[in-house]
């Protein structure tokens, strides 16, 4: 029985009650539906055997392989199940039937997508991932809200486009289409499928969609997109380019730029936008490093932000919900109404920050240990000042110029009791991986799961059990750094703060490189519109007219009103008929 | 002598009558009350410095007498993450007075102004 459970892809239940859940009008039980499928989809995970292919179907003489898991996509696929259930519960309180039923089945999709056993399976996946999430953009029913998600749709698919073109050249040159890592860009169709999981991904210059689209969605939705496409990217990447060298460098610098955004963004939302940019820069970073405990620290990583970052757009979700606004200017003294809310936003803070004690801490030391290790000194010292950029955007100025800083004089009600208790949920999880292990609690159930362990197979790791070490994020030397980084920052943050160098916060939008096409390309494409508007029709006019004057001119010349046909020169062209008939046959007696 | 309306006959500033209106806080949570009563105090600021200042000073004292081994050799000095930490978040506040200024536009620069999602609270 067990068996035969295990074999359920619990991606594909979750899109199938998704779109399932948007028919069903009765909100409780819609919901009670929402809620109850992801933990039974976490149940029949537990019961899947790793490494054999689970659920397979035959389309066009192709094996698809819709069901796989190993040690890689594991975690992953629970943290995405994991997010979905809390996304469930913060949504109790609204009753939108497209909205609840568009998150359950993005959620499976990502979750399926995780767990695809070959590319063509990941591309549908891939497409059902942006499809069903960009109802959760245009849901927040503003017009800046439709336009975002017309951009975001159209730089998704178009990743999915990238991957297909990818897939096809891997198909046509191995006849495989398995996930198997590529080893250099030479190989057909690396870069095409490079490129769709950078789009994804968010990688530098490529970013837009996502700082464009989030901070625009519903409260709910902007919770629920923060979990899924990115790290589905971020898995695509681990799954396919581990220790590809270009992955160090762009990851090192996914971590820098969006620190200097993040300072002077005013929307909350989107300095939450900016902050995951440079979370995902640590994992991507890990990925292009690569040995075992680089992957581990990118798993874990993706792991634990999946939660403090959920728990962190929850938290200004719920202060959008009851004030109307998440702009930095417009907040403040919060703490006053939203007790709860600002507990639960502060462990979030703290936990991205990485203190220890908190998830952030236990997953970031392995990304930092791999890459000092691997000897890459500037990339360390980049990831250093990200993480102190981290503190300044995520750690403080989220919950200080929210809930404390200048009072702003706002009153709300406390949270509604659902959103709460999916804030206390992600809390409680940030703070009992980031333990140090005491009974069955700590960092050591997080340890466990991920890819390279000593009783990992060696497909995932390119390293066989044994010589994988273990690591412990818990040193008395590791502490103290990341202390003395942290502290000193906080000292930084008070002492500008006390002499007024600290930038305040102003309304405005703050233009990034999306400007390029927002302005000048959309500008450019308008003039182009406006000439061929009126050049068309003048174009048209001009052969139109050469068209009309060709046909009078041989009307009034050849027709039988024309001048030849008038009075004597009706018998003048027969004789000129009869000329030109002589002059012909002349010629072509003479030239035979 | 004509004074403006803003200053008194000496020509010294006046009070003005109406101060700002203190924000009320007799509807206080409870629970802000009892975990974060103590936040509004004036005395805050000081004593939150002080003992941020204090574990500052604790951990450099800690790390000289503590020999570290790191990765990267001159990540072993004393000091260095403390340094880097404070440098790092001052140079990320610090630039934001010339980024604001060279990249921050109106509200409405993309015609995208109303951003609030249909989904907030209606009946406030």
């Amino acid at each position: 029985m067990s068996g035969l459970l295990g074999q359920i892809n619990p991606g594909l239940l979750l899109v199938l009650v998704g779109f399932a859940g948007c028919f069903i009008p009765v909100q409780r039980v819609r919901q009670a539906l929402m809620v109850a499928t992801p933990v039974v989809a976490m149940l029949l995970l537990t019961l899947a055997e790793r490494g054999t292919d689970l659920s397979t179907v035959s389309v066009l003489d192709m094996e698809l392989i819709l069901y796989r898991v190993d040690s890689l996509s594991f975690i992953f696929g629970l943290a995405f199940l994991i997010a979905s259930l809390l996304n469930a519960i913060y949504a109790l309180h609204t009753d939108d039937r497209l909205q609840d039923g568009m998150a359950l089945a993005y959620a499976g999709a990502a979750v399926s997508a995780t767990f695809a056993g070959d590319l063509m399976t990941l591309f549908v996946f891939w497409e059902i991932t942006a499809v069903s999430s960009v109802f959760l953009i245009l849901r927040a029913g503003t017009k800046a809200a439709y336009q975002a998600a017309m951009r975001y749709l159209g730089v998704q698919i178009f990743s999915g486009v990238l991957l297909l073109d990818g897939l096809a050249y891997v198909y046509k040159s191995t006849g495989s289409l398995s996930l198997d890592a590529f080893t250099s860009f030479d190989q057909p169709g690396a870069k095409f499928i490079f490129a769709a999981f950078a789009i994804k991904a968010a990688f530098p210059f490529m970013h837009n969609w996502l700082q464009d689209a989030y901070p625009k969605a519903t409260i709910v939705g902007a919770v629920v997109l923060s979990a899924f496409t990115t790290k589905l990217a971020v898995y695509a990447f681990a799954r396919m380019f581990p220790g590809f060298e270009m992955l160090i460098w762009i990851g090192a610098v996914m971590t820098v730029f969006p620190v200097f955004f993040a300072v002077i963004e005013n929307d909350l939302r989107k300095v939450l936008s900016y902050s995951l940019n440079n979370q995902l820069g640590f994992m991507i970073c890990a990925i292009g490093i690569g040995t075992p405990l680089a992957l581990n620290g990118a798993a874990a990583h993706a792991f634990a932000h999946i939660i403090y970052k959920g728990l962190l757009f929850m938290s200004m979700g719920a202060v959008l919900y009851r004030v109307g606004t998440a702009k930095a200017s417009e907040l403040g003294g919060l703490y006053k109404s939203m007790p709860w809310t600002t507990i639960f936003c502060i462990i979030g803070a703290v936990s991205i920050s990485a203190f220890p004690l908190f998830s952030g801490f236990v997953a970031k030391a392995m990304t930092m240990s791999a890459v000092a290790s691997e000897g890459y000194v500037i990339v360390w010292l980049m990831l250093l000042f990200a993480s102190a950029g981290v503190l300044e955007h995520s750690g403080i100025k989220i919950p200080y110029f929210t809930f404390f800083g200048h009072d702003s004089g706002i009153r709300v009600k406390e949270a509604p009791f659902n959103m709460l208790l999916a804030m206390g949920m992600a809390a409680f999880i940030c703070i009992a991986i980031g333990l140090p292990t005491i009974g069955g609690f700590g960092y050591g159930w997080l340890y466990n799961m991920l890819p390279c362990t000593t009783t990992a197979p060696a497909d995932v790791c390119m390293m066989t059990g044994d010589e994988i070490k273990p690591y412990s994020p818990y040193t008395l030397d590791h502490i103290l750094t990341q202390l003395q980084l942290l502290m000193f920052a906080v000292l930084a943050f008070i002492l500008l703060k006390r002499f007024g160098l600290y930038p305040p916060e102003r309304p405005g939008t703050i233009l990034d490189t999306d400007w390029l096409y927002r302005k000048p390309g959309y500008g450019m494409v308008k003039w182009a519109g406006t000439v061929w508007g009126k050049a068309g029709p003048a174009m048209t006019a001009f052969v139109t007219g050469i068209g009309v004057r060709t046909f009078e001119k041989i009307e009034t010349t050849f027709s039988p009103r024309g001048a030849l046909a008038r009075g004597p020169l009706t018998v003048g062209m027969a004789l000129w008929s009869a000329v030109l008939l002589g002059i012909v046959m002349l010629v072509v007696l003479i030239a035979s | 002598m004509n004074v403006p309306p803003e200053r008194d006959s000496s020509g010294r500033f006046l009070k003005p009558e109406h101060d700002e209106p203190k924000p009320n806080d007799d509807d206080m949570h409870p629970m802000s009350k009892l975990l974060f009563g103590w936040v509004g105090s004036p005395r805050t600021p000081f004593i939150v410095l002080l003992l941020v200042v204090l574990i500052c000073a604790g951990l450099v004292v800690f790390d000289l007498s503590h020999n570290r081994h790191e990765y990267l050799d001159f990540a072993n000095a004393n000091g260095f993450y403390a340094i880097w930490g404070f440098a790092a978040f001052a140079l990320a506040v610090l630039s934001g007075w010339p980024l604001g200024k060279l990249l921050r536009r109106d509200e409405d620069y993309y015609g995208e102004a109303d951003t609030t999602p249909q989904d907030v609270e209606q009946d406030k």
